[in-house]
């Protein structure tokens, strides 16, 4: 299936900002199911934009403005080629998963990370997910999967960023993210590797559209307390680690395809490799599913991440749409106002703390 | 006259200065006949002269862990410790040896095919969950694969006197100021000490660095390259060294907000505007570098800088993600590291390190704990470090307990009996344990510093040399080649 996706983000500031910089990663992923025909990223004002691979082999794009500017326009098109999801794995004994190799191939996709940390109940609730499936590995995969939606709600922007596990199944609400990291969380848990991904996904009007992803809030990671001062006084304000905007299309047409930034995950199956599912979408992933990148968690491939320098609101309104002429195009926008991180001086008990925290006393 | 105390008779360590039969060895036969000649009342005020010294400069060290903070002034014993031209060849050699393995280790892992680990030299699993593994420094090389500029290599002498390596530090070792310092403070203090012995210089340190930091400057940087050491302030334990260093080398010391990123070239803020800088001398650490990439909070480092890096328009020292090859963990396969990446035999042995996470070695360890050294990995400075002969019973099993939660994260080595040296205590010299930090210089090659920093227990029998925790130091010379007999200055 050809996918044509233009993913705008814009960035305006109530007064002039400088030194912002920002690493994107939206360029869809080369991968057997799915290969990107082109790929294009501009920026207004502009300005020399720096392409890398990182660790996870996702694309990311450096860009900065140093000048004062009230307005940063990025905008990526991609075009890409999609085939349907491959074969389902074969059944296989959990007992395979103790393998020590298999275990020592994926150490870092079974080890808590920064957003998927667990206790006793994420334990619980994913021995009571896969309480009644077989001993086979894809099956409890997918039962867990499947069991994430019946213990949370979807609800766009009920959660942000740095929520624990805990606390989502506690609030029993989340976004796709929140879907993503509470399976990672379980499959985990029960000793099953799994890893995040991030991508995009076209949705058919049919599909529940509320069940897309949704703008987050500010990171309490990097929240007020922990702002990014900068001694001399002035500021670098975050700019959202996540800027989702997808919403429904008003008054779409009938036929009304849309697209949206998405999360799910991927498992991997002793004797298969890495499984992907969707557990906001009750579970399979298709050929609408455009793989971005995957990571340990959502802070391996958040799709925008950056500072900037300066006490102003900013506002970043990102969008997502298909670039298709003849297809009817879905246009998203979703303003996300934030308050610039410290718009006061820095906290000389954080810079000082951290001058000291680090202790290089090798 | 001050009495000199010979080591016990029983005394399981190597005493650096006397025999197993209590007579000096020739090579510290002209220190203990100068010091002999003098009574504890000389000594004392010797002593108050190097301590004046320090003070006077501002040198001092921070005691972590101390609800007071303290600030103590950099304390050195007055008793030096020597090191023989000979010997001093073969741990120069036996550095070299290993931190060019090191540096071949971090261009593997970082840059390069994953080499040892596929051909299963060291498990890939080990170096993938290492707190050091830092994932943003894929794909950024390093001119020379100089990824470590600067180590500082732990060595302890074991009862035979063999050196043997304790730890690696690859990451920011600090320390070497107080080397230099040590230097200046012996030589206000026993000025004609230097009659009788011909010792290799400190002071070329500064340039021997600012060297090697020119030397892995970005193509493109032309003759000149700009060199700062960045800092991550006032507050920082180790402020007083970024200082020193920046002076010696003739170089900018700042703070992450006087540098600035625009497309991809890191500038330094001037009142003439902005010079762009080739090489980051970074004494903060990898997570406080760009807040972009790595912490959102961080308050120290510089927007953009790891795009810079990547983009090879900076390089920054030592590089981002050494810690995965001084983790303890990893500490044990550098021996092999060594023969894998040079076909050499390694010339300075391992402190003999058990890992824990193979349940032979982990059993085995367990029968014994009490006679061995249970180090948790991620720490450095001797925190966390669990001595099993001086543990009680409880301590012993919270130790075994926390090691099967966790065995990725402690290894267990064998006791080592630190050398000794007579040192200043209560108006007697006696005999006090010491290990030597010798740092080794990457640039276009791999040279090693002559001497080094010496830190010494200064509580008897303790085994716990580190400044952190109130070791005391000594002015290390390394003798001339020729300078075994007495040859003046």
């Amino acid at each position: 299936m050809r996918l044509d996706i233009v993913y705008r983000l814009h960035f305006t500031y109530a007064e002039p900002v400088s030194e912002s910089q920002n690493e994107i990663r939206v360029r869809p992923r080369d991968e057997p199911r799915q290969q990107v025909l082109s790929y294009r990223l501009t920026t207004t004002p502009a300005t020399r934009v720096l392409q890398t691979r990182d660790y996870f082999g996702t694309t990311v794009d450096h860009l900065g403005i140093r000048g004062p500017h009230d307005d940063l326009l990025v905008a990526a098109e991609a075009s890409v080629e999609t085939s349907p999801a491959g074969s389902v794995p074969a059944p296989v004994s959990c007992e395979r998963l103790g393998d020590q190799q298999f275990v020592n191939q994926h150490v870092e996709y079974l080890a808590p990370s920064q957003h998927v940390h667990w206790g006793e109940l994420v334990d619980e609730v994913a021995s009571w997910a896969v309480r009644g499936a077989a001993d086979d590995v894809s099956e409890r995969v997918l039962a867990v999967a499947q069991a994430v939606p019946t213990v949370l709600a979807y609800e766009r922007g009920s959660t942000s960023i740095g929520v624990t596990l805990e606390e989502l199944i506690d609030g029993g609400r989340g976004v796709c993210q929140d879907f993503a990291h509470l399976a990672v969380g379980m499959l985990r848990c029960i000793g099953i590797p799994a890893r995040y991904v991030s991508g995009y996904l076209f949705a058919l009007d049919e599909t529940r559209l509320d069940e897309a992803p949704v703008p987050g809030a500010p990171s309490a990671g990097g929240g007020a307390a922990g702002g990014a001062a900068v001694a001399d006084g002035s500021s670098h304000g975050l700019v959202g680690e996540d800027v989702f905007a997808p919403e429904r299309a008003p008054a779409a047409s009938p036929t009304a395809i849309s697209v949206q930034t998405h999360a799910w995950i991927e498992a991997a199956v002793p004797g298969y490799g890495w499984h992907a599912l969707d557990p906001t979408n009750g579970g399979s992933v298709s050929e609408r599913h455009v793989v971005i990148g995957y990571g340990r968690d959502y802070n391996d491939v958040p799709p925008v991440r950056g500072v900037f320098n300066g006490t102003s609101d900013a506002k970043v309104d990102a969008e997502v749409i298909i670039a298709q002429p003849t297809a009817p195009v879905s246009m998203v926008t979703e303003p996300i106002r934030r308050q610039a991180r410290m718009s006061v001086g820095p906290s000389m008990d954080t810079s000082a703390q951290q001058q000291a925290a680090q202790q290089q006393q090798q | 006259m001050a009495e000199l105390q010979r080591s016990d008779a029983d005394q399981l360590a190597y005493d650096e200065a006397f025999d197993r039969d209590g007579n000096v060895r020739p090579l510290y036969a002209a220190i203990v006949e100068r010091f002999s000649n003098f009574d504890a009342a000389e000594l004392r005020r010797r002593e108050g002269i190097i301590e004046e010294e320090f003070r006077r400069q501002g040198i001092t060290f921070t005691v972590y862990g101390d609800s007071q903070g303290t600030e103590r002034t950099w304390p050195m014993d007055l008793f030096p410790r020597l090191i023989a031209a000979t010997e001093w060849q073969e741990i120069e050699r036996g550095l070299a040896q290993r931190v060019t393995a090191l540096n071949r280790f971090l261009a593997d892992i970082y840059t390069g095919e994953g080499a040892a680990m596929a051909d299963g030299v060291v498990p890939a699993w080990l170096v993938h969950s290492s707190d050091g593994f830092e994932r943003n420094a894929f794909g950024v090389s390093v001119p020379h694969d100089a990824h470590c500029v600067i180590a500082g290599i732990d060595l302890v002498r074991d009862a035979e006197g063999q050196y043997r390596v304790l730890e690696d530090n690859l990451r920011n070792p600090s320390g070497i100021s107080y080397v230099i310092e040590n230097r200046a403070a012996m030589t206000r203090a026993f000025p004609r000490v230097w009659e009788d012995h011909t010792v290799e210089p400190v002071g070329q340190y500064g340039r021997m660095l600012r060297t090697a930091l020119e030397s892995v400057a970005p193509t493109g940087a032309g003759d000149k390259p700009l060199i700062v050491i960045l800092t991550p302030g006032i507050y920082n334990s180790a402020y007083f060294e970024h200082a020193f260093l920046a002076r010696e080398m003739g170089v900018e010391l700042v703070e992450g907000p006087d540098l600035v990123v625009d497309e991809h070239v890191v500038y330094l803020r001037t009142i003439e505007g902005l010079v762009p800088v080739d090489v980051i001398y970074r004494r903060i650490d990898d997570t406080f570098l760009d807040p972009v990439s790595f912490r959102p909070d961080s308050t120290l480092g510089v927007p953009g800088l790891l795009g810079a890096m990547r983009a090879g328009t900076v390089t920054v020292c030592n590089a981002v993600g050494n810690g995965v090859a001084d983790d303890k963990a990893i500490h044990p396969y550098v021996t092999d590291l060594i023969r894998y990446y040079l076909g050499e035999e390694p010339i300075l042995p391992n402190v003999e390190t058990h890992v824990m996470w193979e349940p032979d070695q982990r059993e085995a360890a367990f029968e014994r704990l009490d006679e061995l050294v249970i180090k948790p990995v991620g720490e450095s400075g001797g925190y966390g470090i669990v001595i099993g002969r001086n543990a009680t019973d409880e301590e012993l099993a919270n130790a075994r307990a926390e090691i099967e939660a966790d065995p990725r994260n402690w290894v267990v080595q064998e006791v080592v009996e630190l050398s000794t040296l007579a040192s200043m205590c209560d108006d007697v010299l006696e005999p006090r344990h010491l290990d030597l930090r010798p740092f080794v210089i990457t640039g276009e090659r791999t040279q090693v510093f002559p001497g080094g920093l010496t830190r010494v227990a200064m509580r008897k029998g303790s085994l716990i040399v580190n400044s952190s925790q109130g070791g005391g130091s000594k002015d290390t010379w390394v003798l001339a080649p020729q300078g075994e007999t007495p040859a003046g200055t």
